[in-house]
């Protein structure tokens, strides 16, 4: 590639190979080389399997495959249980090593991110300059990945699931047709089965279906999103790398706006109790808490006030997200009509990373709840429907 | 009102009674110090009415004469002003003298300062306390009781009355407890009272009084006397009497939360187990929740260990004089054990286990006069 009479933009999509097994193989050099599969609960043959190394691969150990079924297709599988403590850290050091390229890194999620190297483009070759950033992630930090090379991160992003493991894959514009368009629609980044069902009754199959489709049937039946879909398939898709925006996704929360005024106290109540039952459920579809709670409240003037709280424990469930709801409401409500009311919950944190201070005098409730959570989690692990949800979001790692 | 007194003395009784004026008081008065002079000596005065302080500097004792009464009489001072004037000047000897509306005149070596005074009679009185419920102690034993407890008091207004701490004797013994409701510390001590029917229940004491009160303690055996009524309580010294108001409402009773079985305990040493902890709340800090995981091993050894998402972690191994029972996993609040065991002056320490859920108690290894209790922290 040739930087001089570019105008576009050049980004990368960084994708660790199997992240977890690298580390753990990392962490025990016994393990390289070997099949090896992190898995929800390897003592229970139910638990299932998040990752396998590639060679774990080669006997048909896939991701969300159950334990027992694993160990069928590879009888010398080596079982681990998840360390996230490890994986954070690793992630840490990877996103550290991808700065010393450029600023421009904005992490996606615990083992893949974007690269803007525009910028570098202007000064040496960026296809060397993967190969060298794929080869000293190898060396350096045991990590193999696969980088997608695009003017977007759409593009990159496809791009860089094209190859695995250790592939580098450069996406132009005018390959579309030959690379991306082919692809059955399901394999489009964005695009779940439900999605990928509907359009199917729209006889689009392939990225390139989407791609030629009318733009205003798919806005007007999808809405905002139909639009992003076409124009991703047309690899239209300016979205900047922005280093914070992993940051930035830190508050969950919900808001709605009253279908005439409100001033009757009751009301307001019953909506809050309905935002705090939305707030539950997006905490929980994505796994993490707040101990600081915001509330909204938008009068009939357009006036907007935002009050929160800072809690001493994160809390995520309905009733509890309630409370704080209420109190902030009884505090700052003016008395006049409201026209918009919303619940956030600031600052998230993933379940896994929140702690509890118990109370002396009260703990024993909390002994109480626990019993029952473990006894519900035992049942869902028995079912693999949660552990089934991770897999499926983070697919191929 | 015209007087001469030693410049050290005042000094010092100046900066105890100034612990209790509070710049932030509704009562535009209580800004100020009150001097009182009368044949036998000079009274000061600092009040937040919350705490009030009255200090005496007699006009001689058996060595020396430390106070010149020119002329009786009284004034109201600016404590913020004042405090540091009487610090600075230079002479051995003080002169302060009130013209009409209250002008002052302070004189030391060649320094003169005028000052607008207030006037006297605006002061409120002290309260005059009931003497029926009344004991002792020694100043040094009052000052390890509050160091002991008063760090575990709650900051938090909403449960006022864990803000102070909990007097009661049964018999000759006093307890004091303190807890914020995720620690407590409880200390017992042998009083001296006259007094057979000495009752002394739910006197909560706030933390700040006893914080300030602790200041004025002093390293020796002599005795403080202390008075209880429903709403005060008056430590009185040879020259000094510190007033408290006491916190409303019922404290909680905390005898039954002790846990009285165990299935962990171990011994270890006091030292090992607190830097330990200071090392790996390093990192916790980080995460700002300083939890600590804290787990047994095979052969009496424990691990510690803390994480902090962005830093890394840490993780240690310390052998037990002894360790038995179940095996255990539990995580903690670090800070809050560090603070106990910076009070714990035992060479070891006595750690019961109840649960990874449940509270758990360290106690000093030589001695049963103290222990504190902690609810661990929940992980999901």
């Amino acid at each position: 590639m040739n930087g001089h009479d570019w105008n576009g933009k050049i980004i990368f999509h960084v994708d660790m190979n199997s992240f977890y097994a690298s580390v753990e193989s990392n962490h025990d050099p016994s393990l390289a080389g070997k099949p090896l599969a992190i898995a929800g609960n390897p003592k229970q043959r139910k638990g299932i399997v998040v990752t396998a190394s590639y060679e774990a691969r080669e006997y048909g150990v896939k991701t969300t495959m159950p334990v027992w079924q694993a160990l069928k297709k590879c009888p010398n599988l080596i079982i681990r249980p998840p360390d996230f403590t490890k994986y954070r850290a690793a992630s840490a050091e990877l996103f550290h090593f991808l700065e010393e390229y450029t600023d421009l890194v904005e992490p996606v999620s615990i083992d893949e991110g974007y690269m803007d190297v525009t910028s570098n483009f202007k000064k040496r070759n960026v296809l060397h300059m993967a190969e060298e950033i794929q080869n000293r992630l190898y060396k350096e930090l045991g990590l193999p990945s696969s980088i997608g090379i695009a003017p977007g991160k759409f593009l990159a992003k496809m791009a860089s699931d094209m190859k695995k493991p250790l592939g580098i894959t450069v996406l132009r514009k005018r390959e579309l047709s030959q690379k991306l368009w082919p692809l059955p629609v399901e394999d489009m980044h964005g695009i779940g089965m439900k999605t990928a069902d509907k359009l199917k009754q729209w006889d689009i199959y392939t990225i390139g279906d989407l791609a030629a489709y009318s733009v205003d049937s798919l806005k007007g039946r999808f809405g905002v999103m139909g639009k992003k879909l076409y124009e991703r398939a047309n690899g239209i898709d300016y979205r900047i790398v922005d280093p914070e925006a992993a940051k930035e996704v830190k508050s969950v929360g919900s808001s709605t706006t009253m279908s005439a005024d409100v001033n009757q106290k009751q009301e307001l109540l019953n909506v809050i109790s309905m935002l705090s039952e939305k707030v539950e459920a997006r905490l929980k579809h994505k796994q993490v808490c707040s101990d600081n709670f915001q509330i909204t409240i938008r009068y009939s003037d357009r006036k907007t006030i935002t009050r929160s709280r800072k809690l001493l424990n994160p809390i995520f469930t309905k009733e509890e997200i309630k409370t704080q709801a209420v109190e902030l409401l009884e505090r700052y409500w003016n008395g006049e009509s409201v026209r918009l009311l919303g619940i956030t919950g600031l600052e998230v944190i993933p379940i896994a990373d929140a702690y509890k201070q118990l109370d002396l005098f009260s703990y024993k409730k909390d002994i109480k709840e626990a019993k029952l959570s473990a006894t519900m989690s035992q049942l869902t692990n028995k079912y693999g429907n949660h552990i089934l949800k991770k897999g499926h979001n983070h697919t191929d790692s | 009102m015209h007087f001469v007194i030693q410049r050290e003395q005042f000094v010092h009784s100046v900066q105890h009674v100034n612990k209790a004026v509070s710049s932030r008081t509704t009562i535009p008065i209580l800004t100020g110090i009150k001097i009182d002079t009368s044949s036998e000596g000079v009274t000061l005065t600092g009040s937040d009415s919350d705490i009030s302080i009255e200090s005496f500097i007699p006009k001689t004792d058996e060595e020396n004469e430390y106070v010149d009464i020119k002329e009786t009489g009284s004034i109201v001072l600016q404590a913020r002003f004042f405090a540091d004037i009487v610090k600075k000047l230079p002479g051995d000897e003080i002169e302060i003298s009130v013209q009409d509306q209250f002008a002052t005149t302070l004189r030391s070596g060649s320094v003169v300062f005028n000052l607008n005074g207030l006037d006297p009679e605006e002061y409120p009185r002290l309260p005059k306390l009931e003497e029926n419920q009344t004991f002792s102690l020694p100043q040094n034993l009052l000052k390890d009781m509050i160091r002991q407890t008063v760090f575990a008091v709650s900051t938090q207004e909403t449960r006022p009355v864990l803000t102070g701490v909990n007097f009661e004797n049964d018999k000759e013994q006093l307890t004091c407890t303190a807890t914020d409701s995720h620690r407590l510390a409880m200390r017992t001590v042998a009083t001296e009272t006259d007094n057979d029917e000495l009752s002394i229940s739910n006197v909560v004491i706030p933390g700040k009084s006893l914080s300030e009160l602790r200041q004025i303690l002093e390293d020796t055996n002599d005795h403080v006397q202390i008075v209880v009524t429903d709403s005060q309580v008056l430590f009185k010294f040879k020259h000094l009497l510190f007033f408290s108001r006491l916190l409303d409402g019922k404290y909680p009773v905390t005898n039954n939360m002790i846990p009285e079985q165990s299935k962990t305990t171990m011994e270890l040493s006091t030292k090992d187990l607190l830097h330990s902890l200071e090392r790996a709340l390093l990192l916790s800090k980080e995460a700002k929740n300083n939890v600590i995981n804290f787990k047994t091993l095979e052969g009496s050894v424990i691990e510690i260990n803390s994480v902090s998402a962005e830093v890394g972690k840490v993780t240690e191994k310390i052998t037990c004089q002894s360790l038995e029972g179940e095996d255990l996993r539990i995580s903690f609040n670090g800070k809050n054990i560090i603070d106990a065991l910076k009070v714990i002056d035992s060479e070891f320490v006595h750690i019961t286990f109840t649960g990874a859920m449940s509270p758990f108690v360290i106690r000093p290894g030589d001695h049963n006069q103290m222990l504190h209790l902690f609810s661990p922290v929940r992980t999901y």
